[in-house]
């Protein structure tokens, strides 16, 4: 399954419905089916601001990959390459606006990986694993669903 | 996501519902602002539809808290869900905000409150 958006912030409760959706089908809690539309709509949203800096224009595709252990998220973007060590939430030290949202990803999805094959723009993908299910050394584990 | 502002008393109350997002936090930021710089002395932040909220609905909430020092406003939040909660707690803040269960204990308890003086 994979979703293309402009990068329009009024159209994240899409993606954000179709991440609650597949997570549902695929045995997630409820508490983690919300923690995880709140993951990947941090990550769309870091796109929408940092990548391409607010503009409309932009896209932003998001495929949901379903394996028997396992829900991937891969995110792709067009737009200026990231520098990983930018990347990096706030110390909670802090009381200020923003910052908070790359401490969300954290927290919510298993494994993240920015793959850098892309000539241009950006692929993040991003592993959530069912319950009870540890993360394996082997990438390939667990059979996809389609 | 719907965004109403009324008084009660000497309380201006923010209520907020639906899904708070990259989107519909700029709605929340110019009602808690716009009701922060009024000089009135209490702002509550109705929370009890609030549905979801994510980093950019949390930074709107901690831009009110930083305003509500310059502005000497007492400022404190109610009705949060868990999921609302869980967030605030992830980014530590749930100790900086006033936090109240409901309107009735919000109302009671904001007077005596001192407006927020930073970390």
């Amino acid at each position: 399954m994979k979703i293309t958006i402009s990068s329009e912030p009024r159209l994240l409760h899409i993606l954000r419905g179709v991440v609650r959706w597949r997570a549902e089908q695929s045995g997630f809690l409820s508490s983690d089916v919300e923690s995880l539309a709140l993951a990947i709509d941090e990550a769309v949203s870091n796109v929408i601001r940092h990548t391409y800096l607010s503009r409309p224009d932009g896209k932003v595709s998001l495929e949901i990959r379903s394996f028997s252990d396992r829900l991937e998220f891969v995110l792709e973007d067009s737009g200026p390459k990231v520098k990983r060590e930018d990347i990096r939430p706030r110390s909670l030290d802090e009381v200020r606006p923003g910052g908070l949202g790359t401490l969300f990803i954290n927290c919510f999805i298993d494994e993240s990986f920015y793959e850098g094959e892309r000539v241009e723009g950006n692929r993040l993908r991003m592993v959530k694993y069912l319950p009870g299910r540890a993360a394996s050394s082997d990438e390939g584990a667990g059979q996809e669903r389609g | 996501m719907r965004v109403q502002v009324r008084s009660v008393d000497n309380v201006t109350i923010v209520d907020c519902a639906g899904e708070i997002d990259l989107y519909s936090s700029t709605r929340l930021r110019e009602a808690l602002l716009k009701a922060l710089r009024s000089g009135i002395p209490s702002v509550l932040v109705n929370m009890e539809e609030v549905t979801y909220i994510d980093s950019s609905g949390i930074a709107t909430l901690v831009e009110g808290l930083q305003l509500s020092q310059q502005t000497k406003t007492r400022l404190g939040l109610y009705g949060l869900r868990n999921n609302a909660r869980s967030v605030l707690e992830l980014a530590r803040l749930h100790k900086v905000f006033n936090i109240f269960q409901h309107e009735q204990e919000a109302l009671e308890k904001i007077p005596s409150t001192r407006p927020f003086e930073g970390p």
